[in-house]
């Protein structure tokens, strides 16, 4: 099966964070947006050079700041740009809520095809307070063919670039269409598949018969865990960055 | 035998036996068995050198703007962009779309890639996606922008534009397009420009001589009309006239070149793949005529079953149909065609001689890519020869693609829940006066097969008024009136407004020397659809016949009304008025 992205139950914080680092001025460039960066976990391609040398500059900065805990919260310092060019954290935790990203691309056939999908999911759910960001993971999409992407798809909700895959490697997004579902505090309770009715790139079900984003999104707003935390996406391969 | 004889002999049975092996196996790696890849060295292999060859010839022809690919492939940064995606699309075959197993038929316009060519695509992006020396890079193609056989001799276009809401399933929207020509001309082949080329799957055009089709786009509100069984009973002229995204149109024969009178339409079946958003369609087509009618009569044979009646959660319920050629033809395509159900397809010609040729090997059939084949070469089958069809299907839930959730029984139909199995082979007799012999001989073996199918459909749902309306039409011309006019007043008792029914049943009648019933059914016709010109015509023959000449040129002048062109009702008018002129 092409195009799917594994599913697995991983530990879902990222590998290289918690870098108790207070001062967000000299925390932003660069270090800030690899801070969230996972250690290369590209398994064909091995480790890139660029890989190793981020996986040691993280685990070099973690030792040497030797404030390393396991129990921390990544949400504090999660940065996306919005389409003002603005650095973003839509995890802020002075905000309790459910957060859901979608990723897409404006010229994925598959997550286009989502959109009426994604309208009915934020009609139902953003009454009952979760947050929808749409996520585009491709630095070549400019801001200009977004706005007409989320203009021409009539989506709802507010777009964000994640140009240097911060999201994209803490959720492990593979594809796009794919959700992440966070549940308030910043812990990633779901990612994967929006329905099921694409089984493969071209093979689709007339109708979809598991919904797994909803369940996701109902099960954590009634605070109970969500049944299947990740399940397979199929969609447009988010390319890795060179 | 001598020491030396002996050592020759095992010497040439040794080679014999080789020269056997190496041709065993080429026989055998040429049948389509696994073959491999075999790695370039490591680092060799770059975008100039190796991938955008492949791309530009395999992907460029969809990929780029205005095309019905969702994004270009004419760079390097293009194709690097979308690297992971390209690896796994061309590994699993998914794309470059193509469903016919290679070495099962030759065709033309074939785009699946070699062994050698996923491979290198594998490797390529395996080892980092490298562009290497980019002034040696072939230059991207440069394909014409629209029409790609020129500028045709005559644009005809849908009369309104068609919007595709943004959600939902597939659309089967037929379009009505008016050739507006001022005398008869002989079309050598069309384009057809999608007007939205991303959401048009497929495409198939119809000749509607008699503007039948007009009737079912007046009773829908909105742009053309729905579903697939209105245009059924439609000729192609014994042409495929199909479209695909990404094929080159077809070049066309002048010596087989179809008519197009004045008044013809085209009736354009559109299917259409939500894309999210509200799209707009206005598609056209460009005919390319020949300045002489043809030469040559190509025919469809339509082989395939119309009683498929597959239980719920059967994995390999098999249809097979066969036709034994009566004369030489040859074989210039094939357009299957099945819905959502169906898995594997093969057909093959039994010879002769006894050899088997295939016409085409599907493995796994997706109802989206469903395509008309031609040979790359037409294919000779001797008279005697005998072409057989064979369709697996699968309603199991193991079908993802499977309509129907849980899956339910399903039988023949035309809409997407339905299931067809058809397999649609145009050929050309090889003498020419030998046409009327394949003809009739087809037909006989087609009507058979309607006939199977009304009876079955009939079983199933004993109240269609259509059912019994087709069951009619064909039990007319096979010469059994009398049981088609049961069917006719039936269909009538079920749908008292089914002009079509009142008509054929006023034929029936007048082929039965019942004249009085018969007129009294065309009027009937004419009082539910006014401009009904088969209709005028025939009542007014049968009241020219009775003698009432002033009503029966009222009739006539009708039909000339509609179509100016009908030689018949004009010569009758004549005949009318010189009688009323000197009685």
């Amino acid at each position: 099966m092409s195009a799917v992205a594994a599913g697995g139950s991983r530990e879902v914080w990222p590998k290289c964070c918690c870098l108790r680092i207070r001062s967000t001025s000299s925390f932003l460039q660069p270090i800030s947006l690899y801070g969230f960066m996972s250690a290369p976990v590209d398994k064909r391609e091995g480790l890139q050079s660029w890989g190793v040398l981020r996986h040691l500059v993280c685990w070099g900065l973690t030792v040497a700041s030797l404030s390393f805990s396991p129990g921390c919260d990544p949400s504090e310092r999660l940065y996306l740009l919005d389409l003002a060019g603005q650095q973003v954290n839509p995890l802020d935790p002075g905000k309790a809520q459910v957060t859901v990203f979608l990723f897409t691309r404006s010229d994925c056939p598959v997550s286009n095809r989502y959109a009426p999908e994604v309208r009915r999911l934020w009609e139902k759910f953003a009454p009952l307070g979760v947050v929808f960001w749409l996520v585009y993971p491709d630095p070549a999409e400019s801001v200009a063919t977004i706005r007409q992407h989320v203009k021409d798809y009539e989506y709802p909700c507010a777009a964000l670039r994640d140009p240097q895959h911060t999201l994209v490697q803490w959720t492990e997004a593979r594809v796009t269409p794919e959700a992440a579902v966070f549940r308030p505090g910043g812990k990633l309770v779901y990612r994967g598949r929006i329905n099921n009715r694409f089984v493969d790139l071209g093979k689709t079900r007339a109708e979809a018969t598991r919904h797994d984003l909803a369940e996701a999104l109902e099960a954590t707003l009634a605070g109970r865990p969500v049944p299947n935390e990740r399940t397979p996406a199929v969609g447009c391969f988010i390319e890795k960055l060179p | 035998m001598t020491r030396s004889g002996k050592l020759t002999l095992s010497v040439s049975l040794l080679v014999a036996l080789l020269a056997f092996g190496v041709v065993g196996w080429m026989m055998w790696s040429h049948t389509g068995s696994p073959e491999v890849y075999e790695p370039h060295p490591p680092g060799s292999l770059t975008f100039s050198n190796s991938i955008a060859p492949i791309v530009f010839e395999h992907c460029s022809g969809c990929h780029r703007p205005g095309e019905s690919a969702p994004f270009s492939l004419l760079t390097y940064r293009d194709v690097e962009r979308r690297a992971t995606q390209i690896q796994e699309v061309t590994r699993s075959r998914f794309m470059p779309p193509w469903l016919p197993e290679p070495g099962h038929g030759e065709f033309s316009g074939q785009r699946s890639l070699s062994t050698d060519q996923i491979g290198r695509i594998q490797q390529w992006v395996a080892e980092g996606s490298v562009e290497g020396d980019a002034s040696a890079m072939p230059p991207a193609p440069d394909r014409t922008e629209g029409w790609q056989l020129g500028e045709p001799d005559l644009v005809v276009k849908m009369v309104e534009p068609y919007t595709l809401a943004s959600d939902g399933t597939d659309v089967f929207r037929n379009f009505i397009i008016p050739v507006t020509v001022p005398t008869t001309r002989y079309v050598r082949t069309f384009e057809l420009r999608p007007g939205n080329p991303r959401v048009v799957h497929h495409a198939q055009v119809r000749i509607d001589r008699a503007r039948s089709a007009r009737h079912h786009d007046e009773q829908d509100t909105e742009p053309g009309f729905d579903g697939m069984q209105a245009t059924e009973s439609l000729t192609t002229d014994g042409h495929l006239l199909g479209w695909t995204p990404g094929k080159l149109p077809y070049e066309g024969r002048e010596d087989m070149a179809w008519r197009v009178d004045p008044g013809t339409d085209l009736v354009l079946q559109l299917h259409l793949l939500p894309s999210g958003k509200p799209e707009v369609i206005q598609s056209s087509i460009g005919l390319f005529f020949s300045d002489r009618p043809p030469t040559q009569t190509p025919v469809v044979l339509r082989l395939g079953s119309k009683t498929i009646d597959i239980p719920a959660g059967k994995t390999d319920y098999v249809i097979e149909d066969s036709y034994q050629l009566p004369v030489d033809v040859e074989v210039l395509g094939v357009y299957p065609h099945a819905h959502y159900l169906a898995q594997e397809m093969k057909a093959f010609a039994k010879l002769p001689d006894g050899t088997t040729q295939w016409l085409i090997w599907i493995q796994q059939w997706d109802f989206n890519w469903q395509d008309e084949y031609r040979y790359s070469r037409p294919l000779f089958l001797p008279g005697g020869t005998k072409i057989t069809m064979q369709y697996t299907y699968d309603n199991s839930s193991s079908n993802v693609r499977n309509p129907h959730h849980p899956p339910r029984r399903v039988v023949y139909g035309p809409q997407s829940s339905d299931e067809m199995g058809e397999l649609w082979i145009q050929v050309l007799p090889r003498k020419r006066f030998e046409l009327t012999i394949l003809k009739t001989s087809f037909v006989r073996k087609d009507r058979a097969g309607r006939a199977a199918g009304y009876r079955h459909a009939l079983q199933l749902n004993p109240d269609d008024p259509q059912t019994h309306y087709d069951l009619g039409t064909v039990l007319s011309a096979e010469g059994h009136k009398e049981e088609a006019i049961t069917h006719y007043r039936q269909a009538l008792h079920l749908r008292p407004r089914y002009y079509e029914a009142h008509y054929n049943l006023g034929n029936a009648l007048m082929a039965q020397e019942k004249p009085e019933e018969a007129i009294e059914h065309y009027r009937q016709a004419l009082k539910i659809r006014p401009n009904f010109s088969g209709a005028h015509y025939n009542l007014g023959y049968l009241l020219a016949r009775q003698g009432s000449l002033v009503e029966a040129a009222v009739h006539l002048e009708q039909v000339l009304q509609i179509q100016p062109d009908n030689a018949g009702a004009r010569s009758m008018l004549q005949r009318i008025r010189a009688q009323q002129a000197d009685p």
